[in-house]
Order: structure tokens, then sequence, then C-alpha cells
């Protein structure tokens, strides 16, 4: 009884010095209108879960995001999920130009932002530090996706630390994405 | 398995804009490298990517119009992209940043 009492308080205390390594959706909010406040400025197929994903951007942050230039602050990406369209027969649909067809079928969001002191609060380990970016997960009906595991976002993100941890924004911006 | 039938689907669904002239291109990363690493190509054609190495790799196009993500390809799995659409563009791996090779679609 004494044992499992320890490794209770074991796992309890490991849990609260764990949280707050990762961000919650209380700091990274879903901009309400980001669907028609944001720029629309990428949509990426992902044929092996049958998804497409719509990338905005702030118009704020990508008025002034200049090519070669880390983001600047107060820079939010928000990424939305939709289920791709399947024919009948099993296929996924193709446009005529071999790109997935979205459905209006929203699957989720994710929000990452990026905001001064953002990375020194979240003091975290050199393998998952992001700079001054956090991450967001919510679902379909905006509501925080609880169930996410954020520190995938950081670790997955730190391969492009080289372009300010973004996949697609930073890229894009160089090789000159309309403003 | 997984992937060598979404493999196959893109590929189904990709057959009414190729030509008989359309090409399977094979491309390899062995050595977490991607070989060739520019490519000539022409709408129809296929990029045929073979995971040849040692650990996972994951297929990732960021260039506007172009943009996909193929997913986590287990060494010795191998996917299919469909090349619908003519231009130029970057594929990087996710995993690993430093993998990159340029394909140039033309009509």
């Amino acid at each position: 009884m004494r044992r499992q009492l320890i490794v209770a308080l074991a796992a309890g205390a490991a849990v609260a010095v764990a949280a707050p390594l990762f961000a919650t959706p209380d700091r990274v909010k879903l901009p309400e209108a980001y669907k028609t406040d944001f720029v629309l400025y990428n949509h990426v197929d992902r044929p092996d879960r049958k998804r497409v994903r719509f990338m905005y951007v702030n118009p704020e942050a990508h008025a002034i995001a200049e090519p070669g230039k880390v983001l600047p602050e107060g820079t939010v990406l928000v990424m939305e999920d939709h289920e791709a369209a399947v024919s009948a027969d099993g296929n996924l649909v193709l446009d005529k130009d071999g790109r997935l067809a979205p459905t209006d079928a929203l699957t989720g969001l994710f929000v990452m932002e990026k905001r001064a002191g953002f990375g020194a609060a979240n003091d975290l380990p050199p393998e998952k530090d992001n700079g001054d970016w956090d991450y967001a997960a919510y679902k379909a009906d905006g509501s925080p996706n609880t169930e996410a595991k954020l520190e995938n976002c950081f670790a997955c993100h730190m391969s492009r630390s080289g372009r300010d941890f973004t996949f697609t924004y930073f890229k894009n911006v160089e090789d000159g994405l309309p403003k | 398995m997984k992937g060598l039938r979404v493999a196959a689907l893109l590929t189904a669904s990709a057959l009414p804009a190729a030509t008989s002239m359309a090409e399977e291109i094979p491309v390899t990363m062995a050595g977490m490298a991607y070989a060739p690493a520019t490519i000539a190509a022409k709408i129809g054609d296929n990029l045929a990517l073979s995971n040849d190495d040692s650990e996972d790799h994951n297929v990732f196009v960021a260039t506007v119009g172009h943009a996909v993500d193929l997913g986590t390809q287990k060494p010795g799995e191998a996917r299919k992209l469909a090349l619908a659409k003519a231009g130029r563009f970057e594929v990087e791996c996710v995993i690993h940043p430093e993998m990159k090779a340029i394909v140039e679609v033309q009509q």
C-alpha cells in the first residue's frame, strides 16, 4: 500500500513537473476570424491520411515578413485540416492539377504563435527548444483539443530550426509569396 | 501495406491524366540523400520514391501549388507521387532537413 502511494505520488510529481513544459491552449488562442481575416497562403495534400491542410497566416505578420529573416514576433499560423474527397470506388478525388479535392468536413485545427517570452516560459530542453514559438490544438468545433500531444509539435518542428521552426511559411516567403 | 495502398490509389487516380509516354522515375533515399537530386519530368510521370535507407523518411514538398506530405516511410517502403502540374518544386524530408531534391515538371 505504502509502495503504491509512493508510486502515485511520484507519478503526480512527474506530471506536475512535466506539465509546464508544454503549453496548453490557454496561451495560444484560436483566432476567431482567421478564415476571413488571415491570409490563406498554401495548402498541403496529405494523401496517406486523406486530408487537405489549409495554411493561414495573420495579415499583420505577413505584411512585414521578409525573405531570409526570422519571422516577426506576433506571427500566428493556423493549419486547418479537412477530409479529402473520396470517390465511390474508394479512390481519392483529384483536381485537374492532381491535387486532392478537399471537403467541407473539418477534422482539426492547429495553431503556432510566436511571442516574446514564450520560449523562456516554455523552458524546454535544447532538443525541443522552438525559440519563442508555442503550439495549440483545437477540435473541429473550436474547443481545445486537450488530448493532443503538443510535445510532438515541438519535436517535429525542431527539424526546421533553420527556417524559424516552420515547415511552409518561412520557405514560402523566401520563395516570393505575394503580399 | 497501407503506404502501398495509398500509392496505388494515387496512381489509379492519376491514370486519366497520364499518357502512353508517361514514365515512372525512381528516386532513392539511401544514405539520407535523394537520388537523383535533380529530376526533369513531364506531366503524367510519377516519382517512385523508395526508402532504401536504414531509417524512416518522410517526403514533403512545401512549394505553393505543389505542397504535399506523403507521411512517414519505413525502410523498405515505397510511395508514388503523381506529377500532374507543370512547375518547379523542392522535395524535402520532414525528419531530415538536409535531404533535398529539385523537380522540374514540364508540359
